[in-house]
């Protein structure tokens, strides 16, 4: 983009629905983009059709193609609406591809379109792994390249300059195959043997093995006049052979010298020169652990999951600096929001605290899945600990992870040593209790390493944390020991079930003592400059540097990281929430571990808390805020249970499941209302499809508003709904069932009531265009209106019809297709049209639901 | 680990864990934000004398290693950091931090509240301070009495001239308390080093017939080293390629007419833009200072500006107009921080090679 002035109008091209590999995250940076966009006068269009998404709240409804993210439907946006430029890196790999298959097509010059991020050369290099790998040996970054052979006698050539261990694979293979590791000569002739039969060519391709290197990633951010300064390093713990996205990662790398660390630095300057990236640019290494000697495994001119955990944990903010950078300001113009130090922007980041990242899984929700960690990424979630060790970290994370609902830390002792010996060198999902575990046994930490090709470093520290634990079980109750637990992250639960006693002991304990925790700020220049920003973490040290934030508070619980069922929906539900708090007047307060959530960018709520969202940690907030008001989400029982015995205000929201009476089987028709006092307002009359199945209540994934049925029928149902929901004591969202009679007859007849899920509340809200989470959250507060109620008028026989179907992710899980429950959604779509041009023949057709939802314009 | 105590000079006392050496040690308490480096950071000579606040707070995880030393004998007087690792199973070590400084005398205190003390020192400015067994009313008495020398470049630098020989330009490099990684980028270039004492004279300098000539960094003030060394310097410049770096660079300025200014706080890190004037453009190096040159007293007509910082305005480099001598306050080798600044060395290089054809 040569002439930055004339940049009026830009499409964003968005991420789609939440799936394995990307969940939040870029919702939440195009928001904080769209924002950055808007200050400078510069119209925002974005195509983007997922139902739960947060930046399409943001923009006006002209600006808005809620469409699915293709080539074609992008194409007839530049056709019709002449945007000046697209940005594609808020768009995932997808996005990539889209912008390069536009500009080999010829419609990016067609129409004048600019590619903002980065030239069109660099585009192509990314969506061309052999031209990327080109340019970077051109640059000498070493890369890992395949080298094709037809023979024994060419691959024997290679051998030396490549070297052991080396991968051989088949070139287009007739079957599905592996790639196999070889160690010696002698495997590498039976892999080639095996190889030249199963390729289509007589081929096979050879390359290095890096199997068992460290994995190391850069985030680095570029402006358009080549100043560049590195966010963040992120250190994966396990090694290359396990993806990123299903490996615990700290940031900032622990166990690297400052040489290697600036090695990698400097490699990835160099590559964001040579691409002349402008914004964002991750890159990942694989390093030697034994000389020091990397290779450049990816590189990520977009928007990913480390950019984002970069950003939240190292407290810089990354989108606000590229959303500058892409109209062209540079490093040392940008101006930042008032809560940064003038000159954040240019300033290399530094911390003084340690971030831990552990993914979530999805196994409990598909336990058919392969649960080995492999090369391909099966987490859909994580959860972050902060803290100012390693061990308080480490120990911060598993407590927010999915191994810990309550606080307590459960044991694999129950595996026989092959068992563990197998989990140690072929690790599944719960890899970190394993580890733990083999400590336990009295594995040495060399000798763990040599098994896992983790750093000793990591089973020096797990072995600390044993350390302490033996202290606490031998030391009932003592202060000393209660100091030392909490100092290295114990949480109270945790301690509490070790001595058989529950956390209010624990915690008056703690009070007599004054072992009380402190907040850190979580910002970047690690304490040289008075900065103001609003992220804080709990450790136990001398200083507390969190003031409360005074009158009128509220503080929201987050659901922390993402799993399979209504998560994105939540997220969400959360950042709606936070933003009709704010707009009420409340000061508010977010806690949450999820370092992808949109909510907990410091645009949504006053303060963030990055804590394990358990009952002695939330106790320890609320200590130190006294809020008026505490919501919980709905989904945590154990720890509403124990809020709501502290006499707090405490409101669940959503409404608690649990409060719901029992459902019915199934059902075909749902009609939503909104019950405040006396008013029943109907919000509308939706199909409830459940894809390739009958209509079993778990497995209804797709709705379509309003219902097909006559308009007298749907005005009946509304009447029987509200009729159904006055005979009781419900409030806020519901939503009245209805199924056939029976099997012979059409008559419909209603079958029960349940609160509405989050993931149709923000359906309905894109339906409607009225934001619902708002108005449940306004009645929560208090400030609803009665009147202003009864004056929404909904139509409830629009013409325009929508529909909603869930993402779910068993194609990328490698199981079986079938029709999912709502337990398994990953995500969902969201299409909009004449009842013509979504009308469904047959509802069960799940092939024909997807073409429909995902056509193009 | 026995329980020790920090002291500062404020009378404030912070309960923490010892580890190194069980000394009690007592100096100016600095700190350093760097991501990491402890063991470049901890061998450095310019923090002789002066106990290190580590920002980072996980300190020790890589152990020492043979290639991560800017001195073999550390000079400063403590580390104090918030968590240790003790580990020597590292892939490239086989000392612990620990040992390290047991075998250096240098007490390490642990469990410490450093976000705290940055915090505080950044608004107090220097301090005096001591590691200690027992924080009683003796050990403040102690620390009030002490006067900590102002003759640290004696303290640290070679007494006796020393060679690195290698086949490429003669360079002498004039040791006020040298790090290592000046002589590494040296070594890098071929070049073929004598180091000589900072009392060396410029004939002394002459005599050796040198391409090039390297004003070391160093601790301390330059304003405690006496004239004699800016008369070196003004003898040497106008006859030999002239590079400074550091307590070089402050002595660069001095002798060419400039003055000097004490920081309120000392700063050592590497988060700073650092904008190289003449290309306009943006870069991080290492900085560790406690003076800086004065912009307005820099003599227009003898020096020129060539690097500022952009977060404090400080000046962070200068060119003679007349010779090719030049000078930068930051740590152009890297180690530890980024290695952006280290094509200086080939100015070096080149300015060496012009004079020559």
């Amino acid at each position: 983009m040569q002439n930055w002035d004339q940049l009026q109008k830009v499409l964003i091209i968005g991420s789609g629905p939440t799936e394995i590999g990307h969940e939040t995250e870029l919702d939440g940076a195009t928001v904080q983009i769209l924002t950055e966009f808007k200050k400078h006068g510069v119209r925002t269009l974005v195509i983007d059709n997922n139902p739960f998404s947060v930046a399409l709240e943001e923009i006006q409804p002209t600006n808005m193609y809620v469409q699915a993210v293709t080539t074609a439907n992008v194409r007839h946006i530049l056709e019709k609406d002449q945007p000046d430029a697209i940005l594609p890196t808020l768009g995932g790999l997808r996005g990539m591809r889209i912008a390069q298959e536009l500009q080999e097509n010829g419609d990016l010059g067609r129409y004048e379109v600019a590619v903002l991020g980065m030239p069109t050369s660099t585009l192509e290099q990314i969506n061309n792994p052999a031209a990327l790998n080109a340019t970077l040996k051109e640059i000498h970054e070493p890369v890992i390249e395949a080298q094709v052979v037809q023979t024994e006698d060419e691959a024997l050539g290679l051998v030396e300059a490549i070297g052991f261990p080396l991968i051989v694979k088949p070139v287009a293979p007739r079957v599905d195959t592996n790639r196999t590791i070889c160690e010696n000569v002698d495997d590498m002739l039976t892999a080639l043997s095996q190889g030249f039969q199963q390729s289509r060519f007589d081929q096979c391709t050879l390359e290095r093995s890096v199997v068992g290197y460290k994995e190391i990633e850069m985030v680095a951010i570029r402006d358009r006049v080549d100043t560049e300064l590195l966010i963040s390093g992120l250190e994966n713990v396990d090694p290359i052979g396990i993806h990123s996205g299903d490996s615990i990662v700290l940031s900032p790398p622990q166990t690297l010298n400052d040489r290697e660390y600036q090695d990698l630095r400097d490699a990835t300057f160099r590559i964001a020169t040579e691409l002349n990236v402008v914004g964002i640019l991750h890159v990942h290494f694989a390093l030697n652990p034994a000389n020091q000697h990397f290779y450049v495994t990816k590189v990520a001119p977009y928007f990913t999951r480390g950019v984002a955990l970069a950003a939240r944990t190292v407290g810089y903010p990354v989108a606000i600096v590229t959303g500058e950078l892409l109209l062209g300001q540079r490093l040392v113009d940008v101006k930042l929001p008032s809560q940064y130090v003038k000159q954040t922007a240019i300033m290399e980041p530094m911390n003084d605290h340690i971030s831990v990242r552990i993914p979530l899984w999805p196994f409990q929700e598909v336990p058919d899945a392969d649960q080995h960690l492999d090369t391909a990424m099966k987490a859909v979630g994580s959860t972050v600990g902060i803290g100012r060790s390693v061990e308080e970290a480490m120990l911060k994370s598993v407590r927010s992870s999915q191994f810990s609902p309550r606080d307590v830390l459960p044991s694999v002792s129950n595996l026989t040593d092959g068992e563990m010996i197998s989990q140690l060198i072929h690790p599944l999902a719960n890899r970190i209790l394993v580890l733990i575990e083999a400590l336990r046994r009295g594995y040495s930490p060399a000798e763990l390493s040599e098994l896992t090709k983790i750093d000793p470093f990591y089973f020096v520290k797990l072995q600390h944390l044993l350390t302490i634990e033996k202290q606490i079980q031998e030391n009932p109750l003592d202060v000393a020991t209660l100091k030392r637990a909490r100092y290295y992250g114990f949480g109270d639960g945790m301690i509490a079930r070790i001595w058989q006693t529950d956390t209010a002991e624990i915690r008056r304990l703690s009070t007599e003592a004054a072992i009380q925790p402190t907040y850190k700020m979580i910002e970047p220049t690690a304490g040289e400059f008075p900065e103001d920003a609003s992220g804080y973490y709990s450790t136990f040290e001398y200083e507390n540097e969190s003031q409360p934030l005074g009158d009128r508070t509220a503080l929201v619980l987050g659901r922390g990281g993402n799993q399979l069922g209504p998560n994105s929906a939540a997220e969400y539900f959360t950042t709606e929430m936070l933003k009709q708090l704010k707009r009420a007047g409340y000061h508010t307060i977010l806690m949450n571990t999820n370092p992808n959530a949109v909510g907990v960018a410091p645009e949504f709520s006053d303060k963030q808390y990055v804590d394990p969202i358990q009952l002695g940690d939330v106790l320890n907030v609320i200590h130190v805020e006294h809020p008026d008001i505490v919501i919980v989400p709905g989904n945590r029982h154990y720890l509403t249970r124990e809020l709501k015995k502290r006499h707090l205000n405490l409101h669940v929201l959503p409404p608690d499941q649990e409060t719901v009476d029992k459902l019915p089987k199934m059902a075909t028709i749902g009609v939503s209302l909104f019950v405040h006092e006396q008013e029943k307002v109907a919000i509308g009359v939706m199909d409830l499809i459940a894809p390739g199945m009958t209509q079993n209540l778990a497995q209804i994934t797709a709705f379509r508003m309003p219902a097909e049925l006559p308009k007298a029928t749907r005005l009946n149902l509304v009447e029987q709904a509200k009729k159904a929901v006055s005979e009781r004591q419900v409030r806020g969202m519901v939503q009245v069932l209805f199924a056939p009679k029976n099997a012979t007859s059409k008559q419909l007849v209603c079958v029960g009531t349940r609160p509405i899920r989050l993931t149709e509340m923000a359906f309905l809200s894109k339906v409607t265009g009225i934001n619902w989470v708002r108005m449940l959250t306004r009645q929560h507060i208090e400030t609803l209106d009665a009147d202003e109620l009864a004056a929404i008028k909904i139509d409830l026989n629009s013409k325009r019809v929508a529909l909603m179907n869930a993402v779910f992710p068993f194609q990328q899980l490698h199981v079986l297709n079938r029709p999912g429950t709502t337990d398994q959604e990953v995500g969902a779509t969201i299409a909009f049209g004449s009842s013509e041009a979504l009308k469904l023949n047959n509802l069960s057709d799940t092939a024909e639901l997807d073409r429909i939802i995902n056509r193009t314009i | 680990m026995a329980k020790r105590y920090l002291i500062l000079e404020d009378g404030s006392a912070y309960a923490g864990e010892g580890f190194g050496a069980g000394a009690t040690t007592s100096g100016e308490v600095i700190f350093n934000l760097n991501l990491l480096g402890y063991q470049e950071t901890i061998t450095d000579q310019i923090y002789h004398n002066q106990i290190i606040i580590f920002a980072q707070p996980a300190i020790g995880n890589v152990g020492i290693n043979h290639d991560s030393y800017e001195s073999i004998l550390p000079t400063a007087k403590g580390m104090v950091v918030r968590d240790l690792t003790n580990i020597s199973t590292n892939r490239l070590s086989r000392l612990s931090l620990d040992e390290f400084l047991q075998q250096h005398n240098i007490p390490g205190i642990s469990g410490i509240d450093t976000r705290h003390l940055i915090r505080k020192l950044r608004q107090a400015g220097p301090m005096k301070g001591s590691i200690v067994d027992v924080a009683d009313a003796h050990a403040f008495d102690q620390l009030n009495a002490t006067v900590l020398t102002n003759r640290q470049v004696d303290q640290v630098a070679t007494p006796k001239p020393y060679p690195n020989p290698d086949t490429g330009k003669n360079v002498v490099v004039i040791d006020f308390g040298l790090k290592h990684g000046i002589l590494r980028q040296l070594s890098e270039r071929r070049c073929n080093v004598t180091v000589l004492p900072w009392t060396a004279s410029a004939q002394d300098v002459l005599n050796l017939d040198p391409d090039g000539v390297l004003l070391s960094t160093g601790p301390g003030s330059p304003l405690d080293l006496g004239t004699g060394v800016l008369d070196m310097i003004r003898e040497v410049q106008a006859e030999i390629p002239l590079f400074a770096i550091g307590l070089g660079h402050e002595l660069f300025a001095l002798a060419n007419g400039a003055e000097l200014t004490a920081l309120p706080v000392e700063y050592h890190g590497s988060s700073h833009p650092i904008r190289r004037i003449i290309t306009n453009d943006v870069i991080y190096a290492t900085q560790g200072q406690g003076y800086a040159v004065l912009a307005k007293s820099i003599d227009r007509d003898r020096l020129i500006t060539t690097y500022v910082d952009l977060i404090d305005g400080t000046v962070q480099g200068l060119r003679h107009r007349d010779f090719p001598a030049f000078s930068v306050q930051f740590f152009a080798d890297g180690a530890p921080g980024p290695h952006e600044s280290r094509d200086l060395f080939d100015e070096f290089m080149e300015a060496m090679t012009s004079r020559e054809g």
